[in-house]
């Protein structure tokens, strides 16, 4: 299990002139094993941070400690390696390879392990069951549906076994139905297999799920979420 | 290694992914490595075929200032006279007949020799491949035929052979190390002499084959001839034959030099094609690769699978344009003047060299666009549409 520490963690980008600031001294401890949600108005800066914690951006300044890992300093390659083993990445928009079957897409991952053919399909085959998708296995993004594809994407982000899942808005683009069915899965992943969720989302229903949530507003943490976000 | 092969699948669908772009993409690669192993066999040719070699020690004595063998015209009785010379072992006269003396794709050539003579010095360093000596021993119209010459005209054994307004039946096929051995038809040389005889050519021969004793020797000996006939009213003109070669085709040389400059272009083609083709490659497939990098694959790793794409294109496409440029050459094309020839034939060594050179342009066409992904931001990548 994964725990994460941010001490005065601080994005900015520069957009010509002016700089933004998405992340703005944020002090932030995730328990291992916790599911929280990531709450917060578009802009707030969540993205950013679920890039920042899964090392494929990296900080302007302050602290961040993941597993008790200084990933901030670790070198691209060292961090992909990181990765390959500690981190599954649940986008918004699936983000599946377009020529890959949902198998392939699954397999992705394991490529790079020194696994045989039959462990693969083994591994492969049981995260495409936990996702419940199995039975779409042999088929191409473009034929399944939004909610199928990102079961796909999470049997992708599972299928090495991470400790720690990122999931940056998973249910944005998927109704009610198909939300409940990956809210529940991502519950199970946390409750069955004890890994640490951080689970970005507008959707309220998230939070009956997590075992907290967080409120982002402006690059900080705030206890309780502002105007915009109650009425979002 | 067992990597690649795990990436291979992935890297075979992102070259099918835009059929169309690929398949242009190695049409071109194919064209022009068909292009490039064509006048590598093209210049190789001349080069067997002009280059003297320390092995040779055949001269050929022919009347001087001929253009074509058949202005070469010297009397039957020089052999005599050759042979007396300090360092010739034998002269063997020969008639040669040619059906077209200009630089032609299709020429037969015709050579006829006393057949004893032919049977002691040329047949040891032949390799009859069809046929017999014997069979063409016992008919005075009988031809033993280049290889090369029997593929081009396709002619077997017992076939009749037209050419030059002669027919001969071929007795056997002949298969020699020597591009002229390839190339020719050897008859009787009473023969030849006799279907040419317009009033009184008899004991008229168009060249003298000469095997000297000692290969070191040849310029020495080839000068003694010519001293021996210089007061002759038939002087001669001797040299290897590979020499005359070279002379005669001279302007074939420089076309092929000029055109293994082709060649060379053809080789920046296919760096420019395949370097096209990846880079719009992976302009596409940004996103993919900042996947690729979220899942675990190192920017190396990245960097890697579009370098072996661009060398699988010059694989696939050299290989295509290869194996055609084999498939022409199976015909042994050759281009004859004045009775000689220049063979272009494949040479497995040079054939391997182009796929290896189309590969490794592959490669390096692949290097920049890969540097290029491997350094893009990852998180950047998510962003841009
Ligand atoms: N790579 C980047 N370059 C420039 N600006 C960026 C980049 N990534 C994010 N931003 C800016 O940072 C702010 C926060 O973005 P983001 O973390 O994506 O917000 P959220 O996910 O909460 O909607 C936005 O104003 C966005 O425009
Ligand atoms: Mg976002």
């Amino acid at each position: 299990m994964i725990g994460i520490e941010c001490r005065a963690l601080t994005k900015k980008f520069m957009k010509g002139e002016t700089t933004i600031t998405p992340l703005d001294s944020l002090d932030l401890v995730i328990e291992p094993g916790s599911f929280l949600a990531l709450m917060g108005p578009s802009g707030s800066g969540k993205t950013t941070l679920l890039n920042l914690i899964a090392g494929i951006d990296r900080p302007t300044s302050g602290e961040l400690l993941v597993d008790g890992l200084d990933i901030a300093h670790l070198s691209r390659s060292r961090l992909a390696r990181w990765r390959a083993e500690k981190v599954g990445y649940i986008f918004q928009l699936y983000h599946l390879v377009p020529v890959l079957t949902a198998y392939e897409n699954v397999e992705l991952p394991l490529l790079i392990h020194p696994l045989s053919r039959k462990e693969r399909h083994a591994r492969v085959q049981r995260a495409l069951e936990l996702a419940g998708i199995a039975d779409r296995h042999d088929h191409y993004p473009r034929q399944l549906s939004g909610g199928q594809e990102q079961r796909v994407a999470i049997a992708r982000a599972i299928v090495a076994d991470p400790p720690l899942l990122l999931a940056d808005e998973p249910t944005g683009d998927l109704d009610r139905e198909s939300s409940t069915a990956i809210l529940k899965l991502l519950r199970k992943l946390s409750e069955d297999l004890g890994k640490t969720l951080l689970v970005v989302t507008h959707d309220i229903a998230t939070t009956d799920y997590a075992q907290a949530t967080l409120h982002l507003e402006k690059g900080r943490l705030v206890t309780e979420p502002g105007e915009e976000q109650r009425h979002a | 290694m067992p990597d690649l092969l795990r990436v291979l699948p992935l890297i075979a669908k992102q070259i099918r992914r835009r059929p169309l772009r690929s398949a242009l993409t190695l049409c071109g690669i194919a064209v022009a490595m068909f292009l490039h192993s064509t006048i590598d066999a093209m210049r190789d040719g001349v080069e067997r075929a002009t280059r003297v070699t320390a092995e040779d020690s055949v001269l050929v004595v022919y009347r001087e200032n001929r253009y074509c063998p058949f202005t070469s015209r010297l009397p039957q009785y020089y052999g005599d006279r050759i042979e007396a010379i300090d360092g010739v072992a034998r002269a063997i006269p020969m008639k040669i007949k040619v059906s077209n003396c200009r630089a032609s794709l299709d020429v037969v050539t015709f050579r006829g020799a006393p057949p004893e003579q032919f049977v002691e010095l040329y047949v040891p360093d032949l390799e009859i491949i069809a046929g017999s000596v014997d069979a063409w021993l016992r008919r005075s119209d009988a031809a033993l035929v280049g290889e090369a010459l029997a593929t081009r005209r396709r002619v077997v054994v017992g076939d009749r052979l037209d050419a030059a307004g002669i027919t001969v039946t071929v007795a056997g096929i002949i298969r020699s190390d020597e591009p002229q051995d390839e190339n020719v038809a050897y008859t009787h040389l009473s023969f030849l002499q006799e279907t040419s005889q317009r009033g009184g050519t008899g004991g008229v021969v168009t060249q003298f084959q000469v095997k000297v004793t000692d290969p070191t020797r040849m310029e020495e000996v080839a000068r003694a001839i010519d001293a021996e006939f210089a007061r002759d009213p038939d002087p001669t003109a001797t040299r290897p034959e590979k020499a005359f070669v070279a002379a005669a085709a001279s302007d074939v040389i420089e076309i092929v030099e000029f055109a293994s400059w082709l060649g060379r272009a053809a080789l920046i083609a296919v760096f420019a094609l395949i370097a096209n083709s990846i880079a719009l490659a992976v302009r596409d497939r940004v996103r993919e690769h900042a996947i690729l990098e979220t899942v675990g694959f190192t920017p190396a790793r990245i960097a890697g699978l579009i370098v072996i794409e661009g060398s699988l294109l010059g694989l696939v496409g050299g290989g295509v344009g290869a194996l055609g440029s084999l498939l022409l050459l199976r015909q042994r094309p050759s281009i004859g003047m004045e009775g000689l020839t220049v063979e272009f034939t494949a040479q497995p060594g040079a054939i391997l060299l182009g796929l290896f050179l189309a590969v490794a342009l592959g490669l390096a066409a692949g290097l920049l666009p890969a540097i290029r992904a491997a350094r893009r931001p990852i998180a950047g990548s998510f962003r841009a549409v």
